[in-house]
């Protein structure tokens, strides 16, 4: 990975305690810690009458189990959507906003200080 | 409330958005035009707030009453929130030196009011017109070629959906002899004609590309301003002209699938976030094809989330793209670095979107969904439930993800405006405020109902679809499964229009060109012909023309006068 400009001192406040995600290890503790979330939810299931309109509903996990499902399915169909309709960006030709640049002059380009 | 209705009965809101864009130019450009810019949707939200239900403005007009000003509970809450993301808007673009785009937000402003306050349908005809060349200049503002060809293509289409409105009410109009813009059933050529050019602006599914087609080539400020106004708008129509049509709901179920799809795969940021207007689209129109009063109050009530959280989420992409001079996934990541304040509000927007418990979209699609199971629609139901975990994987993850987050682009822009940090600050607070006491928006909705969305079971629900579709995005991630981030366009039905109709008319051009070459050389060469035959005949040495000794002459009269004398003696 190239070598960026990440002196923390200069960054926001804000943006120094965020840090953390970056941190080797915290994708994995992040990762996991919404597992055992997901774990409980689902346990949390048992414990309430459920009133759920379609009797699906009241299957315990129903939720989880469908959101997970077809949240994977729509990744990998989307994949293979990609495959079809993917053009490359000046596709449009060259009066097409795709492949312009924006006007820098209607920008406010300014770096962070000190970075 | 304040101060004396009777000096504002009669006066249409739109007219003060267009006298306030007719004066703007003489205010010197500062603070003082943006706080008349901020100042006039207020004063706007205030008029419509405190007149009171009822028709305030009638004008005659060609033999027809036109009514400019009727306030209900369905036109009040549209307009409120119309007033709403003018303000923001108008705060979001606080830094901008540009006239044109300031005339242009407050008369198309003041076009979706007016349209949503039109009490007929020739006034409705007017306005609704006005939201579509008004709002073009937002997108020529941007000042590239790029802009002005996507201009065009966004302004034939926006100004079709007129002429088929104007058309359709020709003709609704001889069959009633009524042009009160009322409920309709479905039948006529004059009422399928209407809810056509509805369509058209509420994006339906062929209907849709314009939308993703021109948002992300307007300006920074522009697509703000434009998110919140024409497909509500015409969501406002849809829910006063067609409610409780059925094929509404397959419309509106269609919608809010097949743009998840796309939202997935696409680059461009504020493309990503048209795709999802789509879909947030889908699940008002849902709830208008229901048309219980329980339903039409999700839809207005989602409308008015969808307009905060949704404009929240474009100006934090466009305050990136503000600094960086790119809205593109590829380019970016990592930018909560220095931007952990337009971070942060992105997040409330991607979580409000993705309807996460104490956040707007929560207590709003609730309503549609819970009445979509009402009725016994099992499968839409599942349908909407399965969008509701699409949503959060473009709007929810992929938006802040890709932009904050992610891998390390290497930009360190530095944090955005203040008044941009003020206009999402607001506009995050309001889509908490709403999430939490959801009862504040209830009480300003269509119809009274009394619906308490925090239930254990619709809780944990949710928290389910959500944080288990969330592990499955970390599971893809972690494999590697999941589609990268890449330079590239995708066609969509834009394709037609901008690849398939030229080329057909290039090659039915080049197919014209063979044939009228094919006829001239085919005449050339027959009118040669004919040329030479003349000229053997009659040209110089032809034998019409050739020249005869004169004793032929008297030859020829000998013969004559012989002929004579024969005749003479016979």
């Amino acid at each position: 990975m190239a070598e960026y400009n990440t002196d923390p001192d200069k960054l926001p406040r804000l943006g120094r305690m965020l840090l953390w995600v970056d941190k080797p290890g915290s994708a994995n503790k992040l990762f996991w810690g919404l597992a055992i979330l997901c774990g409980l939810l689902f346990l949390l299931d048992f414990t309430y009458e459920h009133h759920g309109h379609f009797d699906m509903e009241n299957i315990p996990g129903f939720y989880g189990i469908y959101g997970f499902v077809m949240f994977t399915g729509l990744i990998l169909v989307a994949k293979a959507l990609r495959v079809l309709i993917k053009r490359p960006e000046d596709y449009y030709g060259d009066k097409a906003v795709d492949g312009e640049e924006y006007p820098a002059e209607k920008l406010g380009k300014e770096t962070h200080d000190g970075l | 409330m304040g101060f004396d209705t009777s000096l504002i009965a009669g006066f249409p809101t739109a007219f003060l958005f267009f006298i306030a864009a007719a004066i703007l130019p003489l205010f010197p450009h500062g603070k003082i035009r943006g706080v008349f810019m901020l100042v006039v949707p207020i004063i706007a939200a205030l008029m419509i707030w405190s007149i009171g239900f009822g028709n305030f403005a009638q004008i005659p007009f060609f033999g027809f009453d036109l009514e400019l000003m009727r306030v209900d509970g369905l036109s009040r809450i549209f307009t409120l929130v119309f007033c709403l993301a003018a303000f923001l808007g108008n705060m979001y673009a606080l830094h901008l030196r540009d006239t044109t785009q300031q005339v242009a937000a407050l008369l198309y402003a003041g076009s979706a009011i007016g349209a949503a306050l039109a009490g007929d349908l020739i006034t409705l005809f007017f306005y609704w017109e006005g939201t579509a060349i008004a709002s073009v200049f937002l997108i020529w503002a941007r000042g590239t070629e790029g802009a002005f060809n996507t201009g065009m293509r966004y302004l034939i289409i926006q100004i079709g959906s007129g002429v088929v409105l104007i058309a359709g009410v020709a003709l609704f109009f001889r069959e009633t002899g009524s042009i009160a813009f009322e409920r309709m059933t479905l039948g006529s050529l004059g009422t399928w004609l209407i809810f056509l050019s509805f369509g058209v602006k509420c994006a339906f599914p062929l209907m849709h590309n314009w939308l993703q087609d021109s948002y992300p080539a307007a300006t920074v400020t522009g697509t703000v301003i434009l998110s919140a106004f024409t497909t509500k708008l015409a969501v406002y129509a849809l829910a006063r002209g067609f409610a409780g049509t059925e094929i509404l709901i397959y419309i509106g179920v269609v919608m809010t699938l097949f743009p998840i799809f796309f939202a997935e795969i696409e680059n461009d940021l504020r493309r990503v976030l048209a795709y999802s207007l789509n879909n947030q689209l889908g699940f008002m129109v849902v709830g208008i094809g229901i048309g219980t009063e329980m339903a039409l109050n999700g839809t207005a009530s989602h409308a008015f989330a969808h307009i905060l959280y949704k404009a929240l989420l474009f100006m934090s992409v466009g305050a990136v793209l503000f600094r960086t001079g790119t809205s593109k996934a590829s380019e970016l990541g990592g930018l909560y670095r220095t931007m952990p304040l337009t971070a942060m509000f992105c997040l409330v927007g991607a979580a409000s979107i993705s309807a996460f418990p104490l956040f707007s979209g929560f207590v709003t699609k609730s309503l549609v969904l819970g009445e979509t199971a009402n009725a016994h629609y099992q499968w839409v139901w599942l349908a909407l439930v399965f969008a509701s975990a699409g949503v959060l994987s473009h709007s929810g993850i992929k938006i802040p993800f890709f932009m904050f987050f992610a891998h390390d682009s290497g930009m360190r822009p530095k944090e955005s405006p203040r008044h941009m940090l003020i206009a999402m600050g607001i506009t995050a607070f309001l889509c908490i405020y709403i999430g939490v006491f959801p009862q504040t928006l209830y009480a300003i909705l269509p119809f009274e109902m009394d619906y308490q969305p925090y239930t254990m079971g619709h809780v944990v629900g949710q928290l389910q679809l959500l944080l288990f579709a969330l592990l499955a995005f970390g599971m893809l991630m972690r494999t590697g499964i999941h589609p990268p981030e890449i330079r590239a366009v995708n066609l969509d039905t834009d394709w037609t229009y901008r690849k398939a109709a030229p080329s057909v008319i290039g090659l039915a051009a080049r197919g014209i060109a063979v044939i009228w070459n094919a006829q001239i050389g085919f005449l050339n060469r027959h009118m040669n012909g004919m040329i030479a035959r003349l000229n053997h005949s009659h040209g110089p040495e032809g034998r019409m023309a050739r020249e005869w000794p004169t004793g032929a002459m008297v030859i020829a009269i000998a013969g004559l006068l012989a002929a004579t004398m024969v005749v003479g003696f016979l």
